[in-house]
């Protein structure tokens, strides 16, 4: 699957999930609602489902359409409404890692370094075996550690992003 | 605001020279005084007349919006649940919804025109959009028009009360601008033709008025300018006197010399007293548009502009809910005058004749939601004075879920009912509170402070200190097992007759609920199945100031003396300091405050205050991984299974636990789904025992508040942490078990700590494994 993994985690671990469920078969996972397609196409209108379909799971597409007025706003620098709109798209996906990593990255920008760590640690909880997601949440602790004076907890954050990193390559 | 230039009165002559004659010098000096004095008099009423009109013109009401119902697909929001909200927001059923504020019905699917509405954070566009359903679901949204489909729409928010101004005056604030053109054109040609060239007041309608009065013999006409009128309505009282007349006269020429007929005609519209609901006074036709069709201003039709135009001359003698014919005629009056005076087509006016009054029926009292308001309020309090917030206008968006809410309140109304039914208990003696949160951001969702829930009296939810009994033992065992290598779930603690001697010398001798013993029992049974020695022994051998340390952590804030009857529950607390410690089992160890509200705005739009999403870690979310698994437990073979006759509980993966006081006076019970923490408590306000257990109870208005729920819920599927093996073992013996066991369990352990030793009924050959195999 050539799916940017960052973005696409939560739906990758659904993924893997299903493809757990699929019991033991070796072709490609089942598809899942809101896997499937990269991330542009899952904006474009969808058919109206089949009268059989199970509950649909929470799509995609509204948390990436949030995280495109989050980024726009970002760039405005308007970073309350920033986060904003991740906390909306945290109230459709709230188990999304990448999304509890976003709102630490703009706390971090907001120099809010103690709520930023607390987000990251978060985002590490909710995806404990993804280890590039894992890396870039200990960096972001480590630069909030930092910027508070605590240097000795940002080199053991910064040691474990290594790790992490040298794991993932 | 653009006042027009002041111009200043003059204020009183300079005096002539005096000196001929006493009598002439005193008709002088009195008319000197006379003059100076209706000058002084003139100047007061001008000062005031601009410190009203300037300063703050309204005290406004808080106006507290519930959340904004989120539609996209995948969205939990069923067709039904759909449409309960658009009710509550006065959405009319109209083929094609053509207008904002509209929708149509077509098969399963939904045609929605949405309101524009301004957010804390931006505004949302009215969208005309077609919403599918499936399986209680939104399955897609599709432009209505074609085109691509929005990814998400938002609805305007329910209004769901207002924190009122000590004389309980309430509006909705409009601008001229934002006023139908309509109804500014109908209340000019009804009330005050002369509107726009007078000068505050109007010669030629007083003789008109005059003439009809004369002709009627009777007092039937005023002739009074809307300037006039809102000169009295703003600064004088109702009594019909000459003086009273002269002084609305001469106050109406100093507004008219001070401000534009605009900014007059807009605190007109604002001003006028339309109608009251008990203690409120409705002022405004704003508030008047809300009150009596359930909708915005913008949105109304001719014949509804007729009918409030109407009830200008008078909201009670005209009201059409308690005199619909007379308020129907009065109606047809107006429609009359505006077709006479070209403001409307004759045949304009005659279809608004046979149109019904569409007046909608009273709206709910304002105490709607009274025990969420209580939290609001309170949550506000440590940022705003009350006094602000009573008079400021603020927007005050909060995180209720009026559908949630309704839903948590039938089923304590109606569980309550039922178990004082099915256990002969004495009606009305029984009482209640339930508090849902959001189970990832913490939102309060729902509040239900009693079995009454519009009710404004005592709020149990966030006042009623109960014991909370078997709800504390799960901070009992994630105490314990921070040390794995004393603790795990397979830890084997005896249930046999304990006594421990006390501090003051005292003999405290905990019993199970059921007064039985069982022998040595692992440690997830003990709480699965809520036993109060085991757990005891475990709290004293962990130390009961780990447990109070482990307690403040889960988010309990108060003091808590380290006694060993804590162990057990012997400690009081609300229902939102339960779901407060729940909230944090059910996010893996994650403390999140609970917030009720998320934003607050000024009256005109600008941001005040946000409340932000925060998180804490405040526990080890392997320790929690495995608290949270035998809790599972508890809901699919302990204390909790009852709720099975309610929900799929293995399927949702529910985890919760049930709560009994002594001699059964607080029945309770809290417990979780992927995306809800829910708590209910039974009891008595006198705290006499009501004889329910926690299962008996509480559970049952859980169960009968989730089913209700059911489409909404998502499973408790806990991430697991890293660290974390799962382990089949044996129950009788807490000893490493394989599938030769029967009844073994799989558990999960904090790697390194499940036990090695295998149980005697596994790995050793046995002539009965391939036969029980078989069979399996």
């Amino acid at each position: 699957m050539s799916v940017p993994a960052t973005l696409l985690l939560p739906a990758a671990s659904l993924a893997a999930l299903a493809a757990g469920c699929a019991a033991t078969g070796s072709g490609p996972a089942a598809p899942v609602e809101g896997v499937g397609p990269p991330p542009v196409e899952e904006r474009a209108p969808q058919p109206p489902p089949a009268a059989a379909t199970p509950a649909p799971r929470p799509a995609r597409g509204p948390v990436l359409a949030l995280l495109d007025r989050s980024r726009a706003a970002e760039r405005r620098g308007d970073l309350e409404a920033a986060a904003a709109a991740v906390e909306r798209a945290l109230r459709i996906a709230p188990r999304d890692a990448a999304l509890w990593h976003r709102l630490a990255r703009i706390r971090l920008g907001q120099g809010m370094w103690r709520r930023a760590e607390a987000l990251a640690r978060r985002s590490l909880a909710l995806a404990p075996r993804d280890r590039a997601l894992g890396a870039r949440n200990w960096r972001l602790i480590a630069a909030a550690r930092r910027a508070r004076g605590d240097a000795a907890g940002a080199r053991a954050a910064e040691r474990r992003a290594e790790a992490l990193e040298g794991m993932a390559g | 605001m653009s006042a027009r230039r002041r111009r200043r009165r003059r204020g009183g002559r300079r005096r002539g020279k005096a000196g001929r004659g006493w009598p002439r010098r005193l008709a002088w000096r009195a008319a000197v005084a006379a003059l100076l004095l209706l000058a002084a008099w003139t100047a007061w009423l001008d000062l005031r007349i601009r410190s009203e009109f300037e300063g703050r013109r309204w005290e406004l009401p808080a106006r507290v919006y519930a959340r904004a119902l989120e539609l996209y697909p995948g969205a939990p929001v069923g067709r039904r649940a759909l449409l309960d909200e658009l009710a509550r927001l006065g959405y009319v059923r109209a083929a094609g919804a053509r207008r904002p504020g509209s929708y149509a019905v077509a098969g399963e699917a939904v045609l929605l025109h949405t309101r524009r509405f301004r957010f804390w954070d931006g505004e949302e566009p009215a969208r005309r959009v077609r919403v599918r359903f499936a399986a209680g679901r939104v399955a897609a949204l599709e432009a209505a028009a074609g085109g691509r489909a929005p990814a998400l729409v938002r609805l305007d928010p329910v209004l769901v009360g207002k924190f009122y101004p000590r004389h309980h005056e309430d509006r909705v604030l409009i601008r001229l601008q934002d006023a139908p053109r309509l109804l500014v054109d109908a209340l000019v040609a009804v009330e005050d033709r002369g509107f726009w060239r007078h000068h505050g007041v109007d010669p030629r309608a007083v003789l008109r008025a005059l003439w009809a009065d004369i002709r009627a013999r009777a007092l039937v006409q005023g002739g009074s300018t809307l300037t006039q009128q809102l000169v009295k309505n703003f600064f004088l009282g109702s009594e019909r006197t000459l003086r009273r007349k002269a002084t609305e006269a001469v106050m109406a020429l100093l507004l008219e010399l001070h401000y534009g007929k605009e900014e007059i005609l807009e605190a007109y519209l604002n001003e006028v007293y339309l109608g009251q609901d008990g203690r409120r006074a409705i002022h405004g036709f704003g508030l008047a548009s809300h009150f009596y069709f359930g909708r915005p201003l913008s949105e109304l039709d001719l014949p509804r502009i007729a009918l409030l135009v109407g009830l200008v001359k008078g909201p009670s003698y005209y009201d059409p809910r308690r005199h619909p014919e007379r308020a129907r005629r009065r109606r047809n009056v107006v429609l009359g005058v505006l077709a006479e005076r070209g403001v409307i087509s004759r045949a304009e006016a005659a279809r608004a004749r046979r149109a019904p009054l569409g007046v909608v029926p009273q709206p709910p009292a304002l105490a709607e939601y009274p025990a969420f308001m209580d939290l609001v309020r309170r949550q506000l309090a440590r940022e705003y004075r009350e006094e602000d917030l009573r008079t400021q206008g603020l927007r005050i968006f909060t995180t209720l879920d009026p559908l949630l809410q309704a839903a948590a309140e039938r089923a304590l109304t109606r569980g309550i009912a039922a178990l004082e039914r099915g256990h002969g208990l004495p009606r009305g003696s029984l009482q209640g509170a339930v508090v849902v949160l959001d189970a990832g951001t913490g939102e309060a969702l729902a509040v239900v402070g009693g079995r009454a829930p519009r009710f404004a009296g005592f709020n149990r939810a966030l006042d009623a200190r109960r014991p909370v009994g078997s709800l504390v033992k799960p901070a009992v065992y994630l105490a314990a097992l921070v040390h794995p290598r004393r603790w795990t779930l397979a830890t084997l603690v005896e249930d046999d007759p304990l006594e421990v001697r006390l501090d003051d010398g005292k003999v405290w001798a905990p019993r199970n609920y059921d007064e039985r013993f069982r022998g040595p029992v692992p440690l997830y049974r003990a709480l699965a199945e809520s036993l109060n020695v085991p757990t005891a022994r475990v709290g004293l051998a962990v130390g009961v100031p780990a447990v109070v340390d482990t307690l403040r952590r889960l988010g309990v804030g108060r003091p808590l003396r380290p006694y060993p009857a804590l162990l057990l529950g012997a400690v009081s607390l609300s229902p939102l300091e339960v779901a407060r410690m729940y909230l944090t089992l059910a996010g893996g160890g994650f403390h999140t405050p609970v917030r009720a509200t998320r934003a607050v705005l000024t009256a005109a739009g600008e941001p005040l205050s946000r409340y932000p999403l925060e998180t804490e870690p405040a526990l080890d979310p392997r320790v929690v991984f495995l608290v949270d698994h035998a809790l599972q437990r508890a809901v699919r073979e302990g204390t909790g299974r009852g709720l099975a006759a309610y929900l799929p509980v293995a399927a949702l993966g529910v985890a919760g636990k049930t709560g009994t006081t002594d001699d059964l006076r607080d029945s309770w019970f809290a417990g979780f789904t992927g995306n809800r923490v829910a708590v209910v408590w039974l009891g008595r306000d006198d705290n006499a025992p009501v004889g329910l257990s926690g299962a008996a109870g509480a559970l049952q208005v859980w169960g009968l508040l989730m089913r209700a729920l059911a489409p909404t819920l998502e499973p408790f599927a806990p991430v697991e942490p890293e660290g974390i093996e799962w382990v089949r073992v044996d129950p009788e013996t807490g000893l490493r078990a394989d599938s030769g066991c029967t009844g073994s369990v799989e558990l999960p352990f904090i790697a390194g700590s499940a036990p090695a030793e295998r149980a005697p009924c596994a790995g050793a050959p046995n002539p009965l494994r391939w036969l029980r195999r078989i069979f399996e």
